[in-house]
């Protein structure tokens, strides 16, 4: 076996702020549900990309299996960016590579405003519709869309209008019952950034913008994300 | 007013979260929403700050390694049971979801019920729904 020569190798390419901080006590790793899971943890995170293997923890399943929970940081005596390292390891992966429906659901929401790809008028459809169901209940209530100076804004968990609609309703009899002013918007509604989870910093601030443009051009005065 | 023992999951969002990128930390707010609709609150440990993981967090829920997002919610599931609590508030799509469709059914614990908390908000409020006037603020 040979030898690695760690040497040749780029330095650097994940986000370590203060990661040679580490005093290897193992605090982080040894309050994580997914320690040993692949035989990693995110004590050996660490080591490895301070040890010049970056891109074997790139590869590896481990910055996947962590929940970005935040608990380890939290705990970490040397106040280490733990949290924003792995993060950084799956910005790192080839966009293909990134596991599962991830980042299929960013590049739809770049496309079609939401990441399930529900169409406009499928989705003015089922507010109206919803709406309608919810005024058998709370007389004269309707769904208010691109309402110009609403007080709150609201962006929608697409899985809400894509597999639970009347979860919806929730928020909407509290709405209703308060006698706020909010409003919903017909295009770029989504609230959940996949971005965020993907290390994709440039898609998550496209779909952030977007969001704020909306939030400017209809007047709000607070902007609410999904539960 | 729900009567049944109930506990509150703190979200890494609300707290660690956002403490860390917005400097604000939301852990007493949703304890007294909670609180004022259910009369019997029991804490898990550890909570707020230390609280654990579901274990769907950062994605893990449309990631497709279930197994491992299983195994990993198995602390989540023993702080539930171990606080006899029939209801379980948990204010996230992603928590919800873990604890509800996946951890309720892997570690038995299908007789606790797993509410948002708009849910539990939404549901008290209309408790004694009135004909015609169901647009009281109270």
């Amino acid at each position: 076996m040979d030898p690695l020569l760690l040497t040749k190798r780029e330095k650097h390419t994940l986000a370590t702020q203060y990661a040679d901080l580490c005093l290897t006590c193992g605090t982080c790793a040894g309050g994580c549900p997914v320690t040993g899971v692949d035989g990693l943890d995110v004590r050996k995170a660490v080591r490895m990309v301070l040890l010049g293997l970056e891109q074997e923890l790139i590869d590896s399943r481990f910055p996947w299996l962590c929940t970005l929970c935040g608990r380890c940081e939290h705990a970490c005596p040397m106040g280490i960016d733990l949290t924003a390292m792995l993060r950084s390891a799956r910005g790192k992966r080839a966009r293909d590579k990134v596991p599962g429906v991830l980042h299929k659901g960013v590049a739809m929401c770049l496309k079609s405003g939401n990441n399930v790809g529900i169409p406009k008028e499928d989705f003015l459809y089922l507010l109206d519709d919803l709406g309608a169901e919810l005024a058998e209940e709370i007389p004269g209530f309707t769904v208010p869309v691109d309402k110009k100076g609403a007080k709150y804004l609201f962006t929608i968990n697409s899985k809400e209008p894509f597999g639970e609609p009347e979860d919806m309703m929730y928020w909407w009899r509290i709405l209703s019952a308060a006698n706020e002013s909010w409003t919903v918007t017909s295009e770029n509604w989504e609230g959940v950034n996949w971005g965020l989870f993907t290390g994709d910093d440039e898609s998550m601030k496209e779909v952030v913008g977007r969001i704020v443009t909306n939030y400017k051009e209809l007047g709000c005065e607070y902007l609410v994300l999904p539960e | 007013m729900h009567t049944h023992l109930t506990t509150y999951h703190d979200p890494c969002n609300y707290g660690r979260k956002s403490e860390r990128t917005f400097g604000q930390a939301y852990y007493e707010e949703p304890r007294w929403v909670t609180q004022q609709c259910c009369e019997n609150f029991v804490e898990m440990y550890p909570n707020r700050v230390n609280n654990f993981c579901c274990g769907a967090g950062g994605g893990a829920w449309a990631a497709p390694y279930n197994e491992e997002r299983i195994f990993y919610g198995r602390v989540k599931a023993k702080q539930i049971k171990d606080t006899g609590a029939k209801l379980l508030i948990a204010p996230c799509h992603n928590c919800r979801d873990q604890i509800m469709k996946s951890l309720r059914k892997e570690y038995d614990f299908m007789d606790v019920e797993v509410k948002y908390l708009w849910e539990l908000v939404a549901d008290s409020l209309i408790i004694e729904p009135r004909e015609g006037e169901a647009e009281e603020a109270e």
